[in-house]
């Protein structure tokens, strides 16, 4: 995790997750779903969640069974056991929430391949008790959420003039020219581009005042 | 030690994809008739969606299966594969399944015809696949709407699907912006489905 040895503490866990390691705009990880679905944020919200609870299952699981699992095979049972929350997450939206399972589509199947969690159980789930993997899963899809929500809260205000569906003043108005290629993909690519290099331009003006 | 055994890793693999399996398969089964139920209704609620005499807007769930159950007529020969509305014994309206394969996936939808077999109703689509902003627009209000009113043309095409931004004849609607290929298709699909309809509709028309 963060190479002191030891328990790291809560604290430290949620500033990695959260911000020192960002796994959207430090590590750079999952960049495919975020592109994909930032375009309304109600979808990015509960795409989000799904991620949140996959991360931190299949983390604190992956750590489990980490004195058990043999190492060569151990990303083949990783991918097994995060396919297992996401399909898991699959039919419970199939059942219950029919309209956001086909508003997702393919994406809440491709959380199996989102390098985030294969990373995270990797990095911190095969060397970790369950308790800080789960929390360290917890926050990394956290630090994920956030970004994910400020790139769709721009994308559907901007490109719809909605936010969660409904009309925002001025840009959900005539006098607002709405500009649809952000919520087609070209957009998502600007939006992201433009809050990694916020976020790491804020990150690196801090880390310079504490040197 | 067990572990240090060749076959561990395969049997513990096989003993790992077989309990995940085991529990997802539980949970499939739990969840089955709910998630059945739910495609059955996404159906109902196509086919009243496109009956105006049936829809209006914010019906819930029960109130759809009680109106598809009580006043849609099963498809029968003389509608040619069409559910059919019926007022007095009359045909009132026609909706026709349509269904082929989209971009991703397979796009099945509902086609409303009005008793004049000529004029378009509405159209709904309770299963597609498509990009979410993109071809997914498809299954969205703004595309759906424009097909209200519109008249089947006679001749290669009976439904068109024009460029965004271009003018408009009575049997054509715009495009979706972005998704070149959803819109291709499914264009192909509504007219496979109407011609195979016209067909069998006139031989059924012919022999009676």
């Amino acid at each position: 995790m963060n190479g002191t040895g030891g328990q790291p503490d809560t604290k430290s866990i949620a500033v990695e997750g959260l911000w020192r390691n960002n796994p959207i705009f430090k590590q750079v990880l999952g960049i495919c779903s975020t592109l994909a679905v930032t375009n309304l944020v109600l979808n990015t919200a509960v795409m989000c969640v799904a991620l949140i609870f996959t991360l931190s299952l299949s983390s604190a699981t992956v750590s489990l069974l980490r004195t058990l699992t043999p190492r060569n095979i151990r990303m083949m049972v990783e991918t097994l056991i995060i396919a297992f929350y996401v399909i898991i997450v699959d039919i419970l939206l199939k059942a219950y929430w029919p309209e956001m399972s086909t508003n997702l589509g393919p994406y809440v199947g491709l959380i199996i391949t989102n390098c985030i969690v294969m990373g995270r159980a990797e990095a911190c789930g095969t060397s970790n008790p369950p308790g800080v993997a789960a929390l360290d899963g917890c926050f990394n899809a956290l630090g994920y959420t956030f970004i994910l929500l400020i790139v769709a809260t721009f994308r559907e205000i901007l490109g719809m003039g909605t936010f969660m569906g409904y009309a925002v003043p001025f840009f959900g108005s005539p006098a607002w020219d709405k500009w649809i290629i952000m919520v087609m993909p070209p957009g998502a690519f600007f939006m992201l581009a433009i809050v990694v290099w916020v976020f790491r331009s804020i990150q690196m003006a801090r880390e310079e005042k504490t040197e | 030690m067990m572990r240090e055994k060749r076959w561990f890793p395969i049997l513990y693999m096989f003993l790992a994809t077989a309990f995940f399996s085991s529990v997802v398969i539980g949970f499939t089964n739990v969840t089955r008739r709910r998630v059945e139920a739910n495609a059955a209704l996404a159906f109902e609620k196509a086919v009243v969606a496109v009956f105006p005499q049936l829809h209006e807007p914010g019906l819930s769930a029960l109130e759809v299966h009680r109106r598809f159950t009580e006043q849609v007529t099963e498809p029968n020969p003389t509608s040619a594969g069409a559910y059919t509305f019926q007022e007095n014994g009359q045909v009132a309206g026609y909706a026709l399944p349509v269904a082929g394969q989209g971009f991703w996936a397979p796009i099945k939808g509902i086609i409303g015809i009005a008793a004049d077999r000529k004029t378009v109703t509405g159209i709904a689509i309770y299963e597609q696949n498509e990009t979410p902003g993109l071809g997914g627009e498809i299954a969205q209000p703004p595309f759906q709407q424009q097909f209200k009113g519109k008249t089947l043309a006679s001749g290669d095409k009976l439904l068109a699907f024009r460029r965004p931004g271009e003018d408009l004849s009575q049997n054509e609607v715009h495009a979706v912006t972005g998704a070149t290929q959803t819109s291709v298709r499914f264009e192909g699909i509504i007219n496979e489905a109407l011609k195979t309809w016209q067909v069998k509709l006139g031989k059924e028309g012919a022999t009676q």
